[in-house]
């Protein structure tokens, strides 16, 4: 059955780029974007006068902050739209991306996020209500209680928590553009600092500044431009919700990113267990066991014994984070959800040098915004 | 001429009153016209469970606390001018109301899921206002 995504002969990833991910430090964003934009173009193989329009990803910037960057590549006249929504910034960037060249609006259209580390304003704290707790709105503090929950409810200890950042951390060890570039043991992880409940620091994905690119073509345009097909990755799938009347206490979370997640493999026409890549939204140790049973790569119950038995490692059944995720490449928030699909489009391409997974056919980005809203793809990889 | 109040101040007005009993807090909550369950806060523009306009809603107080669902420590102030370690737990208040609070005991060592706690005001040092805490039901009669 077809869906609004086959339309204008389909939506391919042509190009990638990114800017590492780094600690804050004093590099104006605009060197940060150019850098991914730039890199994302020679990539695909395209100019900057062939780009019809722009979607920028960023929380902390600032207003226009697109054509302020934008305008160092030429003044093109394309469109510029800047898009915000908290972790999941760069992912509804790359949607409406999607959107633009499925509809037929337009064929070469770029997403790019991009952002510095900013002082972490947020609308609920401008929303005219009192809160019981100075602590409600961060989401530290509710991914904590999950995790609580998690270890009771399954009988699992803390290592089950700590062996998703060994995992991740060696991943990203094995990533250029991640922020953190070494391997962490058990112990490392477990001993360092608690920063609240049963999560340590290692736990917790850093703060950072950072800039990936993606150019989404059609796939009438791959055609008439000459584009490498072999290396243009399909996208199958793009769906988002937000939340819902959780049904049990704690579930809110889950409900959200299980709904969007099946959303999308219906689309997709595939199952969960078809998935060979999963990138997902680990701020937070815990919800990369969570998510997993939640999205469906693993039965409800499992996610530890998944981790555990080396099915959610690189060349294991599904290689989950095998960027290093959001605790290990890092969370710059406008970047990451396309960084996500960067990885997904380099693993799908067979260019993974030093973490591929081999016989990568399909993967799906998963990214939640503030626990509030929730966006998954599935990319497929190209015809060999 | 008028002399200066010397009744401390709730530091979330909207939210909380100390009751008669000069310790324990009563919750301002909002009734639905629509579908008569509770709002908090009682200021919520819109009703939480039917997504009714709150503005002619009625006004009921009541005595704060409720079902203690999950609790943390956080070892790191993540919120400015906090004193850590402390403790942050999920509070029902009630039905379809969760709001997280300040639990106000040293350790986790007495506290459980699904136990009943109570709110009780916390003064300042100042004592020109007071803050909302949560303590076990039990513990509060003491």
């Amino acid at each position: 059955m077809s869906s609004w995504i086959d339309g204008n002969g389909g939506v391919y990833v042509a190009g990638i780029g990114l800017h590492p991910y780094q600690f804050p430090n004093d590099t104006p964003y605009t060197h940060l974007g150019l850098t991914a934009v730039r890199a994302a173009l020679a990539d695909a193989g395209l100019r900057f006068d062939q780009v019809q329009s722009a979607y920028v990803g960023t929380t902390s910037i600032g207003m226009a902050a697109g054509r302020v960057m934008l305008r160092h590549l030429g003044s093109t006249g394309l469109a510029v739209t800047q898009v915000e929504n908290a972790s999941a910034s760069g992912s509804f960037a790359f949607r409406q991306a999607c959107q633009e060249v499925a509809g037929g609006i337009s064929d070469v259209v770029l997403a790019i996020g991009v952002d510095k580390h900013g002082d972490g304003r947020r609308a609920a704290n401008k929303d005219g209500l009192e809160r019981l707790s100075d602590t409600a709105t961060i989401p530290a503090v509710k991914f904590a209680m999950m995790a609580r929950r998690y270890l009771r409810e399954r009988g699992a200890d803390i290592h089950s928590l700590a062996a998703v950042a060994v995992k991740n951390h060696g991943n990203a060890a094995r990533n250029p553009f991640a922020q953190f570039r070494k391997p962490r043991t058990l112990e490392q992880v477990l001993a360092s600092p608690k920063v609240v409940g049963d999560l340590t620091v290692q736990q917790c994905c850093p703060r950072g500044d950072g800039a990936a690119a993606v150019l989404v073509v059609s796939g009438q345009a791959l055609r008439r431009l000459g584009l490498d097909a072999g290396r243009c990755v399909r996208v199958l799938a793009s769906s988002a919700n937000s939340e819902r009347d959780e049904s049990e206490y704690g579930d809110g979370a889950l409900e959200l990113v299980k709904a969007s997640a099946r959303s999308a493999c219906e689309q997709a026409a595939v199952s969960p267990t078809d998935l060979d890549l999963l990138e997902l939204h680990d701020a937070f140790s815990v919800e990369e066991l969570l998510y997993s049973e939640a999205i469906g790569v693993c039965e409800p119950g499992e996610g530890a014994a998944y981790l555990a038995r080396g099915s959610s490692a690189i060349n294991g059944r599904c290689a989950i984070n095998a960027s290093g995720g959001l605790i290990g490449m890092g969370h710059p928030l406008g970047p990451t959800g396309i960084g996500q699909i960067a990885e997904l489009t380099r693993q799908l391409r067979g260019e993974a040098s030093g973490r591929q997974h081999e016989r990568a056919r399909l993967g799906m980005a998963h990214m939640i915004g503030l626990g509030s809203v929730a966006i998954a793809h599935v990319l497929a990889a190209p015809a060999r | 001429m008028t002399l200066a109040s010397t009744e401390p101040r709730p530091r979330h007005p909207s939210l909380y009153r100390l009751a008669a009993d000069g310790h324990s807090l009563d919750f301002h909550y909002a009734r639905c016209n629509r579908c008569q369950r509770l709002a908090f806060p009682a200021n919520s523009p819109g009703c939480p469970h039917c997504g009714s306009a709150m503005d002619d809603a009625e006004r009921v107080t009541q005595p704060g606390g409720g079902t203690l669902l999950e609790y943390v420590t956080l070892h790191v102030a993540l919120a400015p001018d906090m004193a850590v370690p402390a403790i942050a737990g999920d509070i029902r208040l009630a039905d379809g109301i969760v709001e997280q609070g300040v639990i106000g005991v040293p350790d986790e060592a007495g506290l459980r899921p699904g136990m009943a706690v109570k709110a009780v005001a916390v003064f300042q040092q100042d004592g020109q206002s007071y803050r909302c805490a949560f303590v076990p039901a039990q513990e509060a009669i003491r």
